[in-house]
């Protein structure tokens, strides 16, 4: 489970990136928050993941503390950037090698990674191919395979489809559908809002560093979400 | 997980194409210089053979003592092998001296002498190849280890996992560093071979560990810009700003420094001009030589042969004080020309001091000097040898004027025949290998410090680093 309380983040220029956000992502959820750019998604992801200090609050990973444990919270997540950028000169294969160890896990075998490489979607040719040959979506699709192969609880996502064709995107969302049925707590941040109506268990609007606006996926049914998105964004604060 | 990281530092930078550019090049450059300095070395070993046979065989010419004083006996500085790696003064200070009455003894033609072309460009050897090129490529190395996977987001990927930031950032070291050494230690290990193999090429005990020692400071000097390079990336955040960085600072170490130190140095310490010094010599040769013959003359009128006296009573007296007068004049020459040498060295040496302890704050100066100390090539031996002339010469000019008047009859005017058997041999004893590394205690202390500095630095940066 991924949890904030009352977490706030105010940079050394004063500017509020984070507002007293409090938010829970329970397992078998994916939870998509949307917001402009500089809304604050990204600045509570560094914060889930210790990247950078909280002012004020709490970020927690199971219930772990992150900054206390940060080691130890990490064991419990995954995590997928918006443009998956691995060693160039690695293949597929030795990048999950290098990253599964870094997670921990040992004694896995090249059949094993070409399991997870063939789940994502990559192609056989690829897998010993230098990363640094890769379009966007196989970049993607690795590095989602380096988070299924840590097998954590929790994944966090930033703008994980951002320049994704639309083949590529919905293979992705099928791959994270398979993993909230997994029970895993997955949030991602984005501003596809169609792909993340047609995943979300739940979508939350930021704006300024708030959580403003929580919709679960009943309360979606019906609704335009790009209007919804566009009217919440228009609101005055 | 550091065997991990260390692992994937060392095969991610040799399957890298900077990688296979710089073992060519540390290959072909590496041992190009070691070859050069080697043929170089056997050349030199060659000339001074024939310039000592040379000498000797003019010194057995010489069909007496007189001719023989006039014409002074060669000393030729021996080359050292080790020269091979770093050349030093070498090719900058004269290789021959001439010692007789009548001078006081100097070394000159240098190699730079007979060709100035070389001074310009200075010499190829392994010392300069590892000060300058290989310097770079340890900056090559490093500017990117961190701030580059920051912009690539790897870094960002790696902290997401269970992996404490210190280990993360002892293993880039390592592995950084085990991959720099690879394409050096591969022609390093040639060019040892290539000292062994060559013919004609003798190296002691001794000059092995000179050797290692040299290889000990050359790894010394690499970790320096190695550990710079770690710090400036982790102390920036982009690959195109810690990369200019540190071009900036190699300029500086590398170049700047040692020249501002050198002017610096000249300006806080002067000292009088070479042609000053010999100038005030010549004076007070001329001023010697331009009394003697009155001298002569007053003793004559006042000695003269008493009626009846045996002549060769007289020729005897003459002789004596022939000799003790020359005697006497070359001694006060000498002394005169020690102490304007002693207060001349006395202050090149406080000048030089003074330019090497501030040209110490650049590697590149500890280098320079400690591989110049250990391969006998730097300041100090070339002084010491220098010293060991002017030590010689009295010594030589006491032999020959006593040899000059004994033998001479000045009754029939004949002179006798020269005996080298006789003549004084220059010696000189080359310093020790622990005198040596003593010399070199500063540098290496110098450039461990600067090490430790810039890893502390890259480490603390690094726990704190914004991997954003």
């Amino acid at each position: 489970m991924l949890e904030t309380q009352n977490l706030t983040k105010i940079y050394e220029d004063g500017r509020m990136a984070v507002d007293h956000l409090t938010m829970k992502v329970e397992p078998g959820e994916i939870f998509c928050m949307f917001g402009a750019n500089g809304a604050g998604k990204t600045t509570t992801i560094n914060l889930m993941l210790n990247f950078i200090p909280p002012t004020e609050g709490l970020a927690l990973i199971e219930g772990i503390d992150v900054t206390k444990e940060p080691l130890k919270s990490k064991e419990f997540v995954s995590f997928v950037s918006e443009n998956v950028m691995l060693y160039g000169n690695f293949t597929a294969i030795q990048n999950l090698d290098y990253f599964t160890k870094l997670a921990g896990k040992r004694n896995l075998t090249k059949a094993d990674y070409a399991a997870v490489l063939q789940s994502v979607g990559l192609q056989k040719e690829a897998y010993d191919a230098r990363s640094k040959t890769y379009s966007k979506g196989m970049r993607q699709k690795l590095g989602l395979a380096i988070a299924i192969i840590k097998d954590a609880p929790n994944i966090i996502l930033d703008e994980p489809t951002s320049g994704l064709d639309p083949k590529s995107g919905q293979e992705f969302l099928n791959l994270l559908a398979e993993m909230r049925d997994k029970g895993k707590s997955v949030f991602m941040s984005t501003h596809d809002i169609f792909r993340a109506k047609m995943i979300a268990d739940r979508v939350g609007f930021m704006k300024n560093g708030k959580l403003g606006l929580l919709k679960t996926r009943a309360e979606l049914e019906g609704e335009d979400l790009t209007e919804l998105y566009i009217q919440y964004m228009d609101e005055r604060d | 997980m550091l065997k991990d990281i260390i692992r994937k530092e060392i095969v991610e930078t040799i399957t890298s194409p900077k990688f296979v550019f710089t073992f060519l090049l540390c290959a072909v450059l590496i041992l190009l210089s070691v070859y050069t300095g080697i043929s170089n070395y056997a050349a030199e070993q060659k000339e001074y053979n024939a310039a000592v046979a040379l000498n000797k065989k003019n010194l057995e010419s010489q069909k007496n003592y007189q001719s023989l004083a006039g014409l002074g006996t060669k000393v030729n500085r021996p080359p050292q092998v080790l020269s091979a790696i770093s050349s030093g003064v070498d090719e900058a200070v004269g290789r021959v001296a001439t010692v007789n009455v009548a001078y006081d003894p100097s070394l000159v033609e240098s190699k730079y002498e007979s060709n100035p072309v070389f001074s310009v460009f200075g010499a190829l050897d392994l010392a300069f190849i590892v000060k300058i090129v290989l310097s770079l490529f340890a900056i090559l190395f490093t500017y990117n280890a961190i701030c580059g996977e920051k912009e690539s987001g790897t870094l960002k990927l790696t902290l997401s996992n269970k992996v404490p930031r210190d280990r993360l950032i002892l293993g880039k070291v390592i592995g950084g560093y085990i991959s720099l050494l690879i394409p050096l230690i591969i022609p390093l290990l040639l060019s040892l071979l290539l000292l062994m193999v060559y013919p004609n090429i003798h190296l002691t005990g001794g000059d092995w560990g000179r050797l290692l020692l040299m290889f000990l400071y050359f790894f010394l000097y690499l970790s320096v810009f190695f550990t710079l390079g770690l710090f400036v990336s982790a102390r920036t955040s982009k690959s195109s700003t810690s990369f200019l960085a540190l071009l900036f600072i190699w300029v500086v170490f590398v170049t700047i420094i040692p020249k501002v130190a050198v002017m610096t140095a000249a300006q806080l310490k002067p000292i009088p001009s070479v042609h000053e010094i010999t100038s005030k010599k010549d004076a007070f040769l001329q001023e010697i030589q331009g009394g003697a013959q009155k001298k002569v003359m007053d003793w004559m009128q006042q000695n003269q042969a008493k009626p009846g006296e045996d002549p060769k009573v007289f020729q005897d007296k003459f002789k004596k004080y022939l000799e003790d007068f020359q005697q006497e004049a070359t001694a006060q020459i000498d002394a005169n020309n020690a102490a304007l040498e002693r207060d001349y060295q006395a202050k090149k040496r406080a000048q030089q001091n003074l330019a090497i302890n501030l040209s110490r704050v650049s590697p590149a100066s500890a280098l320079t000097f400690s591989t110049m100390s250990l391969a006998r090539t730097g300041l100090d031996e070339h002084q010491r040898f220098l010293d060991s002339i002017r030590t010689y010469k009295p010594i030589f000019s006491k032999w020959i004027n006593s040899k000059m008047m004994q033998s001479i009859d000045f009754t029939t005017g004949a002179m006798g025949s020269v005996d080298l058997a006789e003549m004084p041999v220059h010696s000189f004893q080359s310093e020790s290998l622990g005198k040596s590394l003593a010399r070199t205690i500063p540098d290496l202390i110098l450039m461990i410090v600067m090490i430790m500095a810039f890893f502390a630095g890259a480490y603390l940066s690094f726990l704190k680093y914004d991997v954003r």
